[in-house]
């Protein structure tokens, strides 16, 4: 039996926040944490999962990372499903350190 | 101005130390998240959507110059540029890195602040009537209870595990700037028929998943009665507080559930038996904390300046921003100043690191280094000088905080909702632009007049939504954001929660919907109403039609 925690369906992503800068990150194909979403690993296999899993729980005890869960990703866009998770993704719509940085 | 006393000083650099450690535990493993959090968030930080968020306590919305400037030099230094002022007059920042949290903690120690009690289930950071120690409505200045206040629930033994977090709000005018009917304690000062100062107390107010007005627990409390009589009502809070259910667990609800006599009595029944000795506070202590917020030393001026009155005559930019921003003083010659954080191109509450030093030097020149914060997330310079208000109105020009927007249908009450929070249903900040673009005029905006619109990303209700003339709630179904109405509702001494008016909106709906509403408020008005009023002579039916057209 599988020893996944997600309940989820479909393909799916791992998440968490970095400890140190709290950014929102997930894991990419070589099971290192990105903080590019476009770049994270959506997969649907099980074997796979399982090794999610596995790095997600060691990074969380190293203290690399807080809060992982597997989020469930929509198989034609790529994007996570949860309306939440896709503002993860987004970043803010509106943040007023943009408007500094554009000045 | 309040000084921390030795007492205190020591407390906050024992309690930086502390949290200091607890990181620096917590980066190199020796804490796991589960114990680490409870510790960050009794220290103000929070892991919010996308990164940390740290919200310092603004003690009753009073700070100084320097404490201003403080707080530019943290969003400069360790965040990105800028701060969010909070609807319980606190300032939030929304980027920081945990290993930068102690220095943070550090600096604003060295200016007499913390983030302590800004979370957690404990007596939260006192809120307060902005316009506290200078308006003239007042029957005395209100700071000195907040402090004592503050002093007596800082790391209060007792009262630092309750059921739920506890927030009380004072004011000693009897016009409503500070929400005391919508707190779990709401605190007035009043006089009684024999003229002698008291409080009443107000309990179980509350906005959050269930909105309810505080009700009356003591028409008249003798000053020297408040603690042993607040220890009275917090103990049967925290004995009968609903412990087994989250949402059921704010002293609203056991107030509505027991009913406010039986609360009462039970209340009444718990202070008979305190030793009041013990826990009342002196007279002289009393005196000694009255003595911190003395009145600076007015000049004696005459009311109308020549250099007020010609450059209303002259500068119509001026005589506008006057007309709305500024409010009366209890010192002839002085004013009141409301600084709009509600620009069309910046978040309700955002300031910039920039704009917080501007205010501070604004502050040190005319307005004896004071400020406020207000729950309406806009900033108050508390004493200027009639005369000196033009020179102040074009160097908040220069600064961009010259909105003459104050309590106008722009001025809006906007959480973070999902562009920040962690709880968020929806998005707020997107809403709040796209009602300021669509009212950007602001000759219709003073046409329209006094216009309270409140928005929350969810039901936690941070940005009273509940007591918005208009009030809007973001929630999303199925990846779709949509957003409930509410109308009628008042924050005002006259509070009031708002009916919801039906099935939610999109974004270009609700728009379309609230300048509907606007526009049949404005065809129905009689002489001298506003919005609400409007709404309450003819009813919720007329704006639903419209609203739903
Ligand atoms: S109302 Fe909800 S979304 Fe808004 S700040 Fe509060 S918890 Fe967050």
């Amino acid at each position: 039996m599988s020893t996944l925690k997600h309940k989820g369906k479909g393909p799916q992503a791992m998440t968490a926040n970095e400890l140190q800068d709290g950014f929102s990150v997930w894991l990419d194909p070589s099971l290192n944490w990105t903080r590019i979403f476009a770049d994270a690993l959506r997969t649907e296999d099980e074997d796979l999962m399982e090794k999610m899993q596995d790095k997600a729980d060691a990074d969380e005890q190293n203290n690399i990372v807080v809060g992982t869960y597997f989020i469930d990703i929509e198989p034609d866009t790529g994007l996570p499903v949860r309306y939440r998770e896709k503002f993860r993704v987004k970043g803010p719509s509106y943040d007023t350190a943009d408007l500094l940085e554009s000045q | 101005m309040y000084r921390y006393d030795e007492f205190d000083a020591q407390l906050v650099a024992e309690r930086t130390k502390q949290f200091r450690g607890q990181v620096e535990r917590r980066l190199a493993g020796r804490l796991s998240e589960a114990e680490f959090r409870p510790l960050r968030l009794m220290n103000g930080l929070y892991l919010q959507l996308h990164a940390y968020m740290l919200r310092v306590a603004i003690p009753y919305g009073t700070l100084n110059s320097e404490q201003m400037r403080m707080l530019a030099h943290l969003a400069e230094k360790y965040d990105r540029g800028y701060g969010h002022i909070t609807t319980r007059q606190n300032i939030q920042y929304n980027w920081p890195k945990l290993p930068d949290v102690p220095d943070m903690l550090d600096d604003l120690a060295s200016v007499q602040m913390h983030a302590i009690q800004t979370s957690g289930n404990c007596i939260r950071n006192v809120t307060c009537d902005p316009y506290a120690g200078a308006t003239a409505e007042e029957i005395e200045d209100p700071r000195p209870l907040a402090e004592l206040l503050r002093q007596w629930s800082t790391l209060h033994p007792e009262f630092s595990f309750l059921p739920r977090k506890f927030k009380i709000a004072v004011t000693a005018a009897e016009k409503d700037r500070a929400l005391i009917k919508a707190h779990d304690i709401g605190i007035q000062v009043v006089k009684n028929e024999a003229g002698e100062v008291g409080y009443k107390i107000i309990v179980g107010g509350g906005l959050g998943r269930t909105p309810i007005i505080g009700q009356t627990l003591r028409e008249f409390l003798p000053k020297d009665e408040l603690l042993p009589y607040l220890t009275a009502a917090l103990r049967v809070y925290n004995r009968y507080g609903r412990r087994d259910n989250k949402y059921k667990a704010r002293i609203k609800i056991l107030v509505q559930e027991t009913g406010i006599e039986a609360f009462t009595n039970q209340v009444e029944d718990e202070y008979e038996i305190i030793d009041v000795s013990d826990i009342a506070v002196s007279e002289a202590e009393l005196e000694r904390i009255s003595s911190y917020f003395a009145s600076p030393d007015f000049e004696d001026l005459k009311d109308d300046p020549s250099e007020l009155t010609s450059a209303i005559a002259d500068n119509r930019a001026f005589s506008l921003w006057a007309k709305n921003n500024v409010a009366a003083h209890k010192a002839s010659g002085y004013s009141i100043v409301n600084i709009s954080l509600k620009p069309l191109d910046l978040a309700p509450g955002d300031i910039t690191a920039e704009q917080m030093r501007v205010v501070a030097d604004l502050a040190d020149k005319y307005s004896f280094g004071e400020l406020r914060t207000t729950h309406q997330q806009n900033l108050v310079l508390p004493h200027v000088k009639q005369a000196d208000l033009p020179a102040l109105f074009a160097q908040l020009q220069a600064a961009k905080l010259a909105s003459d927007n104050i309590n106008l249908i722009t001025d809006i009450i906007c959480c973070p909702g999902m562009d920040f929070c962690a709880l968020a249903t929806a998005r707020s900040i997107p809403i709040s632009q796209a009602i300021a673009e669509r009212f950007a005029d602001p000759e219709r905006q003073r046409t329209i007049g006094e216009m309270q619109i409140k928005i929350s990303g969810c039901i936690n209700a941070c940005g009273h939504h509940h007591v918005g003339h208009i009030g809007i709630l973001g929630l999303e179904k199925a990846g779709v954001e949509f957003y409930q109405v509410k109308l009628g509702g008042d924050s005002s001494e006259h509070a009031e929660i708002g009916k919801v008016t039906g099935p939610g909106f999109s974004e270009s709906e609700l728009i379309d919907g609230i300048e509907n509403m606007v526009d049949l408020y404005l065809k129905q008005r009689e002489e001298g109403e506003r919005f609400l009023d409007t709404y309450r002579r003819i009813g919720i039916e007329p704006f639903k039609e419209v609203l739903y057209a």
